[in-house]
């Protein structure tokens, strides 16, 4: 491609305190589409404050931020409403999204391989099927952005794998990818590795080849 | 760059019958409350109504100013039923409306218009609240059979007392971070507000300052209507405010609480 195109997200100057703890010091972030990014850093380091402000669901102190079509966010505890089985609320998104009709909904639920819960509630649903479920939210609408906060918490390990095989065709289809991982042995599936320190975020190339990219 | 287009062009479900029906559903799922309303309702006017005994009682209709003498059972019969109803269409509102704030939220963030929500979300309160007040005036036939036009009085005043606790659980929902809070100030509230109205329990009743409860504007239309041959629309009309008031606050308040943060330039 030889056009210069938008970036799919910018983040510019994100500060944000919580009380007296300033946890974002002016933290910047730029993706382009097409590219997978790791958000890296310690445990209270700020990552998931950072998504959510990129997501909007958390007010910032200052900052900017401008995305280059429409937004995925997977949060790390699943939001979801427990009255409600598997299939209302994939209706309930669509209604939302506007969606006509399920397609993909029930591509992404045979792929993460939950086709049988469709039935049941969400509050007796297990930790990580309602972690699925809480994915396929995200990725219902095909979004261009998407923002996946520690996405396969409570998966086996053959639905983990599903989940990297569906990331990468996203990854094919230039959609740009945001997650939060602090999992070494996962780097090296990264385009980008952003380290989260002292409120801000300091991008480097994944070294694809190497087989360990820590610190 | 949206969705490709097969994805987008004729919505598959509609906003507004999607969010009634899920609203709906999510509010009456609420087991406790559907075994309180079907069990305790008729239990506690029957301890109600023997702990009242047959003594007559004066109640101050305020329209008038005529002071009515009334059987005491069959005003602790309203007021018990008043007072279940705050209990249960209270909790059942807010536990409802406070588990699904997050996911209202997200819902919202997705593309929801807030207004469509809380269009429905209120449409399924007042069905849900309509549902639970004819039934409990429908078991206060077992033990008192006032006349159609006194029964329908009473059922008005009981709508109009299952909004307002109704609207006061949506607004605690909102508000409140923590179940126990929600719960004991919508309790205790009931219970001050209906025990006080009674002049049974309260000798204090009939008091100008009752005028200021919520349940008064109710407890006047069913006790006007049932026990006084006169319907007192105005005060139907009082509880109303009450009801609209605890709506729109709360509405704000959820308005605010689901809106997107995302800092654009």
């Amino acid at each position: 491609m030889t056009t210069e195109r938008e970036p799919a997200l910018v983040a510019r100057d994100i500060h944000k305190a919580f009380g007296k703890h300033q946890v974002l010091r002016g933290a910047d972030l730029t993706v382009e589409p097409g590219q997978l990014v790791a958000v890296v850093g310690e445990n209270g380091s700020g990552k998931s404050t950072l998504l959510k402000a990129v997501a909007g669901t958390l007010a910032v102190d200052r900052g900017e931020v401008r995305l280059g079509g429409e937004l995925g966010y997977c949060p790390q505890d699943p939001v979801l409403n427990f009255n409600l089985t598997v299939d209302q609320h994939l209706q309930y998104f669509a209604a939302a999204h506007k969606l006509s009709s399920l397609e993909r909904a029930d591509e992404l639920v045979e792929l993460l391989g939950y086709e049988k819960y469709r039935e049941t509630a969400a509050g007796d649903l297990s930790g990580g099927t309602r972690q699925k479920l809480n994915l396929t939210l995200a990725l219902l609408h095909d979004p261009d952005v998407l923002l996946l906060d520690e996405p396969y918490q409570g998966f086996d390990w053959e639905t983990y794998l599903r989940f990297w095989d569906l990331v990468d065709q996203l990854h094919e289809r230039d959609k740009a990818v945001v997650v939060i991982t602090h999992l070494v042995f996962e780097q090296e599936r990264f385009d980008v590795l952003a380290d989260l320190a002292e409120g801000r975020l300091t991008p480097r190339k994944a070294a694809k080849e190497h087989s360990h990219a820590g610190a | 760059m949206p969705a490709p287009d097969t994805l987008k062009s004729t919505p598959l479900y509609g906003q507004f019958p999607t969010a009634l029906a899920f609203s709906v559903r999510e509010q009456s799922r609420n087991r406790l409350a559907a075994l309180l309303l079907v069990l305790f309702v008729p239990l506690w006017y029957l301890l109600m109504t023997s702990i009242a005994g047959d003594k007559d009682l004066e109640f101050k209709l305020y329209s008038t100013g005529q002071m009515l003498s009334v059987d005491g059972k069959h005003v602790t019969l309203i007021t018990a039923g008043l007072n279940s109803l705050t209990m249960i269409s209270g909790f059942v509102v807010f536990d409802a409306v406070r588990k699904a704030l997050a996911f209202d939220k997200r819902l919202a963030f997705a593309g929801f218009r807030q207004s469509t929500l809380i269009g429905a979300k209120m449409l399924a309160i007042g069905i849900v609240a309509g549902s639970i007040a004819l039934y409990t005036a429908l078991a206060l036939l077992i033990y008192w059979r006032p006349g159609f036009t006194g029964w329908a009085t009473i059922l008005g005043g009981f709508v109009t007392m299952t909004l307002t606790y109704g609207s006061l659980g949506l607004l605690l929902g909102v508000l409140v971070k923590n179940d126990l809070e929600g719960f004991f100030l919508i309790i205790m509230g009931g219970l001050t507000d209906t025990f006080l109205q009674n002049p049974l329990g309260n000798p204090a009743a009939n008091k100008p300052v009752l005028q200021y409860f919520p349940s008064f504007g109710p407890m006047q239309f069913s006790v006007g209507g049932s026990l006084g041959d006169t319907v007192l629309w105005r005060y139907l009309g009082l509880g109303l405010i009450w009801a609209a008031s605890f709506a729109v606050v709360g509405l704000i308040v959820f308005h605010f609480r689901t809106r997107s943060r995302r800092p654009t330039a």
